[in-house]
């Protein structure tokens, strides 16, 4: 019988050492004493960037313009995330994280109230803190936050969608789910936009971040709203399921559809007509600032309290020339 | 009994014999089920120690792994009886969502900072708990509907519900001192409140499940529904104080997710129901029912914590972590499995 | 003839469109052995679960010491110091011999821990144990799964639960059926002391040489009805075996 047992448990072990050693993580070292033949005068700083979810590109394009920017300063960066965007899920993946106690943590909150401890915790510890992307209703601890102007970015697609309505009509808003930062920003945006360049707001609705959900909001929206005319949707999941929602509702064509986000499907959403703008973040850049900036408060160097990032529209006819502020699913 | 005394055996003989018979205490605890996964715990901390022993070897990092896993403790303990009974109960995240939704309701709504809303708050969740775990119970014993269809829709009704009362939207007041005390608060400064209180959960029902009549009779149950019944036992309600149970816990998880996120969290539970799951399963609990422990379903929770902590800290892709703990998971069973059917040779 | 122990008076049970016992009688008197044979599908698993409180009939009474009663439950034919050794044994194969011995009837603790519900698991491990010494149960663990035991040790550990508990009437299933020769000798010698100490025993078996040897009356069972009452000397295996098959009716003892 034990003859038997210590083939398979022996084999367990032997994977997880396998896995432990093979893992490079994008050029993150395993923390042993793999060190690294640095010049006298670098320290090799270790980073990591912690996303709001796995899976999704924006986070994976920030990745890969923090990694490009964390190359050229000869940091090593990790990359971490919870499987969904939910501050239960995220807590244990910051917490891990912390264990390490590396010099400089890019993360992205899942709630502005939840994620305070754990990252506060991280602070306490030594660790710089930039918050990327969304942030924190007290976020004193970081160096640094870095996002897009949500609000002028909402603004932005307010404009986009009056174009393309004709100045007048019924819009909506498929929105993620309270106490994000950025959403609830780009939702304020649009609202106030939308108000100004006298269209008629009928009003928002959340999709927990979930694409089926949000095609579910759309086609109730369609069907309370026969003669609506446009949407925004606040971002990847929600503008994929809004577009889904418009089709299956039979209304391709006939409702506008802004969305926020320029992922792989949300482009081929565009060249395909189903949704007719997209605004699209600069993740890379935030990713690269947010690099930037940890590295500045580890080297004595001045930080900046507060960026803002931009933002680009992009529609079909100027697709080609705004490839690079798409987002990517790899590196 | 009736006295049924015959020629009796030479009293030498049945000494001689008796001295055979009993397995000794530490053999059986060696051969024990749960003793082979405590040593792959432990196998695993060593392992992990040895990577990177000054960032997982830190007791930040234990207490950490202790509170992130301390709710999904709390969710397995009411799962290893509805397993051993040979049952299953897909509703826990539900019910979680649904208890805390509804405390956090009517904690706001009592308004106030004190104990007693506090102690509403958890009387509420309980309620809610025991309310949906008595309707699994009596849908499976009595209506007859197999466990894992009762509970899928139960699953479905209870987050649902929540999402009604809620609309979708995460309830994010809560009282702070259930924050401050329970929430994050810690026992000598060193203890999280939250990982005393899972642990003490485990350890009364544990006890229970051990030495109690409720637990051999849920035990009973589970290795063989119709020799219960046979023996006197009312099955059927025996199944629904188990369910109830079950429920009852999960409403007392929703109430201390409550207390560590402030938030109700209705988005980040999908999974709960299939965690607590493995993690019984795991810890040597058979999903045919009538065999397992509660020490095993500690273990059980804590392979998967150490192995995402340990994972993240020793450098592993955020993606190789799922397939490497679902490969855990086949292996440990596995294993048990090779043990079991050594011990069934005939 | 004394007035009989138990006796069942025209029982009928269906399953669905099966009808498994059409009008049924039966009788065991105090201290003695009956055998209730019959071919397979006649009815005898039936008329005993009935009999053990698993079924309720659709029609027919039950009489016991001279009064009618319901049975509910097995619980109520046990509260009549009814016991039974099923076909399929009843065993809980994940519990060990002395959890199994006393289901149903757990021993508890002493004080308050007792009314807590705590069981004392060492009592009940020693009092089976001493039961299975006394019987000739030869088990090697005790604390052992009884899914770790044989056949055999399973079938006596039934049989010692079902003698340990009945006051007044044991009902056994087929009980040697996975039995070697030295058990079953052991399970037919046991047989006849239990009824030398007052219990009343029915013995289900298809095999009619254990039958010829240890039982006092036969009761033949065919399709649902009782066909034939014998005592044991006044009958050869084969009339028997002729009233199995139809061949015979015969009533040897008086109406009712």
């Amino acid at each position: 019988m034990s003859r038997k047992m210590w083939l398979p448990a022996g084999l367990v072990v032997l994977a997880l050492v396998v896995a432990a050693c093979g893992s490079s993580d994008n050029g993150g070292s395993t923390g042993t004493a793999g060190g690294s033949s640095t010049t006298a005068a670098k320290k090799n700083y270790k980073m990591t960037l912690i996303a709001g979810v796995k899976g999704d590109e924006f986070y994976i394009t920030m990745n890969c313009g923090a990694q490009a920017k964390a190359k050229e300063l000869g940091v090593s960066l990790d990359f971490q995330g919870p499987d969904q965007f939910d501050p239960a899920q995220q807590t244990p993946v910051v917490n891990a994280v912390a264990a390490k106690k590396p010099d400089a943590v890019l993360v992205a909150p899942t709630d502005t109230k939840a994620m305070f401890a754990p990252i506060q915790q991280m602070s306490q510890n030594g660790t710089k803190i930039v918050l990327v992307d969304t942030t924190l209703a007290q976020p004193d601890m970081a160096v640094s936050q870095i996002a897009s102007d949500n609000e002028a970015g909402g603004r932005a697609a307010a404009e986009a969608l009056s174009k393309l309505i004709g100045g007048k009509g019924k819009v909506f808003v498929v929105n993620v789910k309270p106490g994000i930062s950025t959403t609830d920003a780009r939702g304020k945006g649009f609202a106030d936009g939308a108000k100004e360049l006298g269209l008629t707001y009928v009003g928002q609705e959340y999709d927990n971040d979930d694409a089926a959900k949000a095609a579910a909001v759309t086609k109730a929206a369609l069907a309370k709203n026969p003669d609506l005319k446009g949407i925004f949707a606040t971002n990847l999941f929600s503008a994929e399921g809004a577009a889904t929602g418009v089709r299956e509702a039979g209304k391709l064509g006939q409702v506008k559809i802004v969305g926020f986000d320029a992922g792989p499907k949300q482009v081929e959403d565009l060249k395909a007509g189903v949704v007719q703008a997209l605004i699209a973040q600069k993740p890379a850049d935030i990713g690269a600032q947010g690099v930037q900036q940890a590295y500045n408060a580890l080297t004595g160097k001045p930080t900046t309290k507060k960026i803002g990032t931009g933002s680009v529209t992009i529609t079909k006819a100027n697709l080609d020339q705004n490839q690079a502020s798409l987002y990517k699913a790899s590196c | 009994m009736s006295d049924l005394t015959t020629a009796p055996p030479d009293e030498p003989e049945v000494e001689a014999a008796e001295a055979e018979r009993e397995t000794p205490f530490w053999q059986r605890l060696v051969s024990g089920s749960s003793t082979w996964i405590g040593l792959i715990l432990v196998g695993l901390i060593l392992v992990f120690s040895l990577l990177d022993p000054s960032a997982f070897v830190d007791s930040a990092n234990f207490r950490n792994i202790a509170t992130d896993a301390a709710v999904l403790l709390v969710l397995a303990t009411g799962m290893t009886y509805v397993i051993i009974t040979a049952g299953i109960d897909l509703s826990v995240g539900g019910v979680l969502v649904f208890s805390g939704v509804v405390a956090a309701r009517a904690m706001n709504g009592a308004g106030g900072d004190n104990w007693g809303v506090i102690i509403l708050g958890l009387v509420v969740a309980l309620a809610c708990g025991i309310a949906w775990g008595i309707v699994n119970g009596s849908l499976v014993a009595k209506a007859r509907i197999p466990p894992l269809i009762v509970t899928l829709g139960t699953l479905g009704m209870s987050l649902g519900a929540a999402l009604v009362i809620t609309g979708g939207v995460d309830e994010r007041e809560v009282p702070f001192k259930l924050i401050s005390t329970i929430g994050i608060g810690r026992a000598f400064n060193q203890v999280p409140w939250l990982v005393i209180i899972a642990f003490a959960v485990a350890l009364v029902f544990g006890v229970i499940l051990a030495m109690t009549r409720f637990g051999r009779y849920t035990y009973a149950v589970g290795s063989n529904e119709e020799a219960a019944r046979r023996a006197g036992i009312n099955v059927d309600r025996h199944l629904i104080k188990v369910y109830a149970l079950q429920g009852t816990l999960a409403g007392l998880a929703g109430f201390l997710s409550l207390a560590r996120f402030s938030t109700t969290t209705i988005g980040g539970h999908d999974t709960d129901n299939l965690q607590s799951i493995a993690a019984v399963v795991i810890g040597g609990t058979s999903l045919f029912g009538g065999i397992g422990t509660m020490l095993g379903t500690v273990f059980g929770v804590f392979i998967p914590a150490v192995l995402n902590n340990g994972f993240i800290i020793v450098g592993v892709q955020a993606f190789w972590q799922q397939i490497a703990v679902g490969a855990v998971l086949i292996g440990a069973v596995y294993l048990d499995q090779l043990r079991r059917r050594s011990q069934d040779q005939r | 003839m004394p007035e009989p122990l138990l006796e069942a008076r025209g029982i009928v049970k269906n399953f669905g469109r099966v009808r498994a016992l059409r009008g049924a009688n039966f009788a065991v008197y105090p201290k003695e052995v009956v055998a209730l044979v019959g071919d397979n599908g006649a009815g005898k698993s039936t008329l005993v679960k009935t009999l053990a409180g698993v079924y309720e009939p659709d029609e027919g009474e039950i009489i016991f010491e001279g009064e009618r009663v319901t049975i509910h439950s097995p619980t109520d034919a046990r509260g009549l110091g009814i016991e039974t050794v099923y076909q399929d044994l009843a065993l809980a194969a994940e519990l060990d011999a002395g959890a199994n011995m006393f289901l149903g009837r757990e021993v508890m603790r002493a004080g308050v821990l007792g009314k807590l519900g705590f069981i004392d698991k060492q009592a009940m491990r020693t009092q089976s144990r001493k039961v299975f010494d006394d019987l000739g149960v030869a088990l090697q663990d005790t604390a052992a799964p009884v899914a770790t035991m044989s056949g055999g040790q399973r079938q006596g550990i039934a049989v010692s639960r079902a003698v340990t508990w009945a006051s007044k009437v044991v009902f056994m299933d087929e009980p040697t059926a996975a039995l070697g020769v030295v058990q079953t000798r052991n399970v037919l010698d046991l047989i006849a002391r239990v009824r030398d100490q007052g219990l009343a025993v029915v013995l289900i078996s298809h095999n009619m040489p254990e039958v010829f040897e240890v039982a006092d009356r036969i009761e033949v069972l065919r399709l649902g009805t009782r066909v034939a009452r014998f005592r044991r000397g006044d009958v050869s295996m084969e009339d028997v075996v002729g009233a199995m098959t139809g061949a015979i009716t015969h009533d040897g003892e008086e109406h009712h």
